[in-house]
């Protein structure tokens, strides 16, 4: 039955993603602007007639534009996204090559955000009122507040440029020369028995996941404390606790297991959120990811990489959610269709 | 209950780990590095664009080839014009120039240079298609160059249509290729696996992120003019993109690079606090200016065009913005670059006079604009914006990418753009050119985005082109600038000095007007 | 806040002409006390809840600045000196008094762009919820009224929208439509109703088939009617959090557009804008790109502040993350 329940929430995810991939390529199209060859040609100048016309042939620039759309999605099916103007690259390469960077940072802030949010909601739940639970809780709405890109550039003042503890820009130092082999530096540097790389590695990715981290963090401490509080007043907590049991295996054994479910959704979800809200933290930490490359590329009207990018960025939400889903299918006892 | 525990020691190493690291973190990895070898790493501010030198038109990537090729001639950092694989050379005529080149040069595969491949080099750009049917955007480089000639092994003639007097300041920017090697393996390999005769050869490396080169044993010395003669001081030399600012100087400062490009001058004063750093200055070769679009209203009216020019303070802008470090141009051309007007006084700054002259070309309560630049340009344009504003002119700026731009300002569709051009010669030639002069066919220069067209102009221009007498070709700039200066296409701007930052441990290097690096003098010091 | 049906049994009788007018008044009346009632209690309540209380105050504080924001500046937020280029603030060494919190690198006075900023980020992030909320709930009450195929296309449309990345999808549209003010409402509102509708339409859905509903229906209303004058009044509370909360985050959103430079353009001081300006002199001038973000903060933890209060006391089973 939840097997059935999924494969129809991944039914529904198809068309949602024809969906999606018109709506972008009809978008891009409507953008008015300058011609795109102009665009490319760029500064080079001194561009024959015949060469300005084989790109309009290599970039279907001069067919209709539903044939247009027919060849974009029949691409796209073949995980071909078509090739960036600017950069005269395929770009499902150049996403490929940044997605390592921009998933290895939603890692590390969904493991920062974890780190802080889970101790903080149990103790705020557990402790409920005393002043840790009024301190992390004002924190946590600090934290929701707050808006990423400001909280980064204060990190960078104090952590990196006063304090000189952690490095602001960058994934890791050339000089460092990491072997590359799945283009996920922690894992390489595992890999490889690389450990100044490693220690260099964590160090750079430790400001930005904070940064893209917190808001999450206080959004999870809110959330599992809520659910803790609630579980914490049933019967059955009530219950082992007249049995004897200690108060840490209440807590941890019987209360967390359960307030835990609610939350995986939720951290499910955030890492959608995280892949897809990071433009803005790549940029100020200038982590060369899938952001950094939307980014430019927008401000260089690079139109089949926005494109492509747009799209892989809507393909990893809805395959978060769709994740998220699933876990809560299986989690959930209560789900049973 | 062992997972809880394995999962807790993951959490402990990471955090040892992270924590390690950035105890540890202030000591730079160099150190180990040079006992191979010394090992000079450059941060460069953008991407190179090719490996082949006819497939550019681009200062940081010529920066990076000339390290690996070497040209006729080259320059000092003086600008003097110095023999290089050329051992000498005479002007035959107005319009033919011989040179005789050095024996016993080899290419970094062992080939010997001779006329043959200085012949194919020039043939290769001045040709349309010769680059595995692409044209080479050098070509305007050459100016009416119409071939070259072999006369024995090492003896090249240049035949020109015209006579072209800049044609030896415009050489060091054109590098040797070898031809028997394009020719076997085709341009494509070629810009993949280059090989010149420069103090460098190329080893490995993407356009980017970083290209490392590796020391040329067998190179022939260089120019004899410019000491040390021989080959390069260091073996290894590693050209790194760092397009972030902060991050090309927190680089330079933790001892990762070695020398950085571009050093923003607001940050001056912070990097000459720090030890371990120098940095350097010269002048620059590159004019900044506003462009005022005279087809179109309201810069169709001359006065208006003067108004701009009395209500920009370029000094202040130059004193606070650029913290000093350029110079102004009062008008269109560089100071002290070759016929150079120095009886020109620049328009002072003088707002009542700018309001006056708006009113009497009928514009006494100002009007809108949108001023275009892109980011580099940014603070400047919009210090201009608001000196305009206190003179009525609603003035805003808008910050394009250069690429989306510059198809726009060719149009002719954008009122005025901040900008900057080349002038590496530091002949007005090369700057006038592209920025002013209309040729035959109402064809415009690649950068005329003032969309200026003056037959007077154009036809005084024409002259410079013939007069290789440099008295007489001197006063035809100044009566040029006379006239443009009067005309003003462009609000005149300044002319940055170079601002280039090197770590205490480099030897011999200065940095040059034309921003090239050479690092085939350049040492460096056990720390 | 239970007694908030607001449902009058309407006639009962078939009467004279002038029987309805009288009627009509009645009802007026009656509506408008309840009203005065429902906002004196809601008022008691916020005055109880001093978090929320204390968020409106400096909501309405940033309000009175930002309109009267031409009076009230110390300097031209426009047009500044160039000598006073990276000025600190003045309780820093090297400050000068008339410049409260310093100058930007064009020698703007800080305090005054600061202030007008305020009227970019409350005036996108106010029209933003509008526009989001009036298309919103007008499409999410008749898809939950009529169902349907109106209905199925919102719904499938709204899905679709939903599967972008807020952030992504508003640079798109910055992209094709370049900066301004009223751009940047657009790029927002294009997402931002859909939200709105899914709250209107399931709140629509489960109030249609209450009694009440059925009563105006079994009294000839028309249905348009029945959607505004007695299906809206008992879900507009929910509305009114959910706008609330929005607006931070409409904030949020439009500080970050013009942090990447497709705001309302160079020319009217942003917050987002400044602070992407003061980044580049991080090392020296730590003022330019903090002090607009603080600004920032203030304002969105207030908001947050008030819709978590507002939520509390209007409508505690609304969930929202």
């Amino acid at each position: 039955m939840k097997l059935a329940r999924i494969l129809e929430r991944i039914l529904v995810s198809i068309p949602i993603m024809l969906g999606i991939a018109i709506i972008v390529f009809l978008f891009m199209r409507l953008t008015p602007g300058a011609d795109p060859v102009d665009l490319m040609m760029g500064e080079a100048g001194h561009v024959s007639e015949q060469e300005m016309e084989a790109l309009r042939q290599e970039f279907h620039l001069d067919k209709p534009i539903h044939i247009q759309l027919y060849h974009f999605l029949s691409g796209c099916l073949r995980g071909d996204l078509g090739t960036s103007y600017i950069k005269r690259k395929p770009v499902t390469t150049l996403i490929l090559e940044c997605l390592p960077a921009t998933i290895e940072l939603a890692l590390g802030a969904l493991f920062i955000a974890l780190l802080i949010s889970v101790p903080i909601g149990i103790i705020s739940a557990v402790k409920q009122y005393s002043f840790i639970d009024r301190a992390s809780m004002t924190a946590a709405f600090f934290g929701i507040s707050m808006p990423p890109f400001w909280l980064g550039i204060i990190l960078i003042i104090v952590f990196s440029a006063s304090l000189g503890l952690f490095p602001s820009h960058g994934r890791l130092p050339f000089t460092v020369g990491l072997e590359t082999i799945t283009g996920f530096y922690v894992l390489d540097s595992i890999l490889t028995r690389n450990w100044a790389a490693l220690a260099s590695t964590l160090q750079h990715l430790f400001l930005p996941s904070l940064a893209l981290g917190a808001a999450t963090a206080a959004t999870v401490a809110r959330m599992i404390r809520s659910s803790m509080l609630e579980v914490l007043r049933q019967d059955y907590i009530v219950l082992a606790r007249a049995k004897g049991l200690t108060e840490y295996r209440v807590i941890v054994k019987h209360a967390l297991r359960n307030a835990l479910i609610p939350t995986v959704t939720i951290v499910a979800l955030q890492l959608g959120v995280f892949l897809g809200g990071n433009m803005i933290v790549e940029t100020v930490f200038g982590w060369p990811g899938l952001g950094r490359l939307v980014v430019d590329a927008i401000q260089r009207r690079d139109f089949p990489l926005v494109q492509g990018a747009v799209i892989i960025y809507a393909f990893t939400f809805v395959m978060a959610n769709l994740l998220a889903d699933i876990i809560y299918t299986f989690v959930n006892p209560k789900i049973e269709l | 209950m062992a997972r809880r525990w394995l999962v807790a020691a993951f959490v402990f190493t990471l955090v040892a780990a992270l924590l390690g690291g950035a105890l540890s973190g202030c000591t730079s990895p160099t150190a180990e590095v040079e006992e191979e070898g010394k090992t000079l790493v450059v941060g460069l501010r953008q991407s190179v664009l090719t490996l082949d030198p006819a497939m550019h038109r681009d200062r940081v990537t010529e920066t990076v080839l000339r390290n690996i090729f070497d040209g006729l001639v080259t320059r000092t950092t003086d600008m003097e014009i110095v023999p290089e694989i050329a051992e000498s050379y005479t002007q035959l005529s107005p319009t033919e120039w011989e040179f005789k080149i050095r024996q016993g040069i080899t290419f970094h595969n062992g080939d010997p240079l001779t006329a043959d491949d200085v012949e194919f080099t020039f043939m290769r750009i001045i040709t349309e298609g010769a680059v595995d049917g692409q044209s080479s955007p050098r070509a305007g480089l050459l100016g009416p160059l119409e071939k070259v000639e072999k006369i024995d092994d090492y003896t090249v003639r240049f035949i020109f249509s015209e006579p072209w007097p800049v044609f030896l300041r415009m050489l060091p920017h054109q590098q040797i290729v070898p031809k028997k090697y394009i020719e076997e393996h085709g341009s494509a390999y070629f810009a993949e696996h280059p090989i010149g005769c420069g103090p460098f050869k190329f080893v490995k490396g993407s356009l980017e992120e970083e290209i490392v080169l590796e020391r040329f044993d067998d190179y022939y010395g260089g120019s004899p003019e410019l000491p040390p003669v021989g080959p390069a001081q260091v073996d290894t030399v590693i050209f790194k993109i760092i397009p972030e600012t902060a991050t090309r100087i927190a680089a330079l400062q933790a001892g990762d690079v070695h020398i950085i490009q571009s050093v923003p001058p607001h940050l001056v004063p912070e990097l000459e606090k720090d030890p371990n750093v120098v940095v350097k200055s010269c002048i620059g070769t590159r004019a900044y200016a506003m462009d005022l679009n005279t087809k179109l209203e309201p810069f169709d009216n001359v006065l208006v065009r003067q108004a701009m020019n009395y209500a920009v303070d370029m000094d202040e802008i130059i004193e606070t913005i650029l913290g000093g470090y350029a110079v102004r141009c009062p008008g269109p051309a560089i100071p002290g670059s070759f016929g150079y007007h120095e009886g020109l006084p620049g328009y002072e700054y003088n707002p009542e006079k700018a309001k006056e002259l708006l009113a009497e070309a009928g514009y006494p309560d100002g009007f809108s604009l949108v001023i275009d630049t892109d980011e580099e340009m940014k603070d400047v344009t919009e210090a201009i914006a608001q000196q305009l504003q206190r003179v009525g002119i609603d003035a805003t700026v808008r910050v394009w990418d250069w690429g989306v731009l510059k198809p726009l300002l060719d149009a002719g569709e954008r009122k005025a753009v901040v900008s900057s051009w080349g002038n590496s010669t530091l002949e007005p030639y090369d700057l006038f050119e592209p920025k002013f002069v209309t040729r035959q066919g109402d064809v415009l220069g690649r950068g005329n985005y003032s969309h200026y067209s003056n037959p007077e102009f154009d036809e005084l221009f024409a002259r410079v082109s013939v007069t290789i007498d440099d008295e007489e070709r001197a006063s035809i700039y100044r009566q040029l600038q006379e006239i443009l200066y009067e005309d003003c296409p462009q609000v005149f701007g300044y002319s940055t000095m170079e601002l280039e930052a090197c770590s205490v441990l480099v030897e011999n290097w200065e940095p040059s007007p034309d921003s090239r690096i050479n690092l085939h003098d350049v040492g460096l010091k056990d720390n | 806040m239970d007694s908030k049906r607001i449902s009058i049994p309407s006639s009962q009788t078939a009467g004279t002409a002038s029987q309805p007018l009288q009627q009509n008044m009645y009802l007026l009346a009656i509506k408008l006390r309840l009203l005065r009632q429902n906002c004196q209690s809601f008022l008691r309540q916020l005055c109880r809840h001093p978090s929320a209380l204390l968020g409106a105050l400096v909501i309405i504080l940033y309000l009175l600045a930002a309109v009267f924001a031409p009076y009230i500046i110390p300097q031209d937020p426009f047009i500044g000196q160039l000598g006073n280029r990276l000025l600190p603030p003045s309780w820093a060494e090297g400050g000068q008094p008339e410049y409260l919190l310093g100058c930007d690198e064009l020698g703007r006075d800080l305090l005054s762009r600061i202030i007008y900023g305020a009227r970019v980020s409350i005036g996108v992030g106010f029209l933003s919820v509008m526009v989001s909320m009036a298309i919103g709930v007008t499409a999410g009450l008749a898809a939950g009224y009529f169902r349907g195929w109106f209905d199925e296309v919102f719904s499938r449309f709204a899905d679709l929208l939903l599967a972008f990345p807020y952030l992504i999808f508003a640079l798109g549209v910055m992209m094709v439509t370049g900066p301004g003010f009223w751009n940047l409402i657009m790029a927002l509102s294009f997402k931002g109703w859909v939200e709105f509708f899914r709250l209107t339409r399931g709140e629509t859905l489960s109030e249609k088939t209450k009694e009440y509903v059925e009563a105006a229906k079994a009294s000839g209303q028309g249905d348009l009617t029945i959607m505004l004058s007695e299906i809206l009044p008992n879900i507009v509370h929910s509305v009114i959090v959910l706008g609330t909360l929005r607006m931070g985050y409409m904030i949020i959103m439009e500080a970050s557009l013009s942090f990447l430079g497709l705001g309302v353009g160079t020319r009217i001081p942003a917050w987002g804008s400044m602070i992407a300006n003061g980044r580049q002199f991080m090392l020296n001038a730590w003022w330019i790109s903090t002090l607009p973000g603080l600004a920032l903060l203030i304002l969105v933890l207030s908001i947050n502040l008030l819709g978590e209060g507002l939520r509390d006391i209007l409508d505690p089973r609304l969930k929202i993350d």
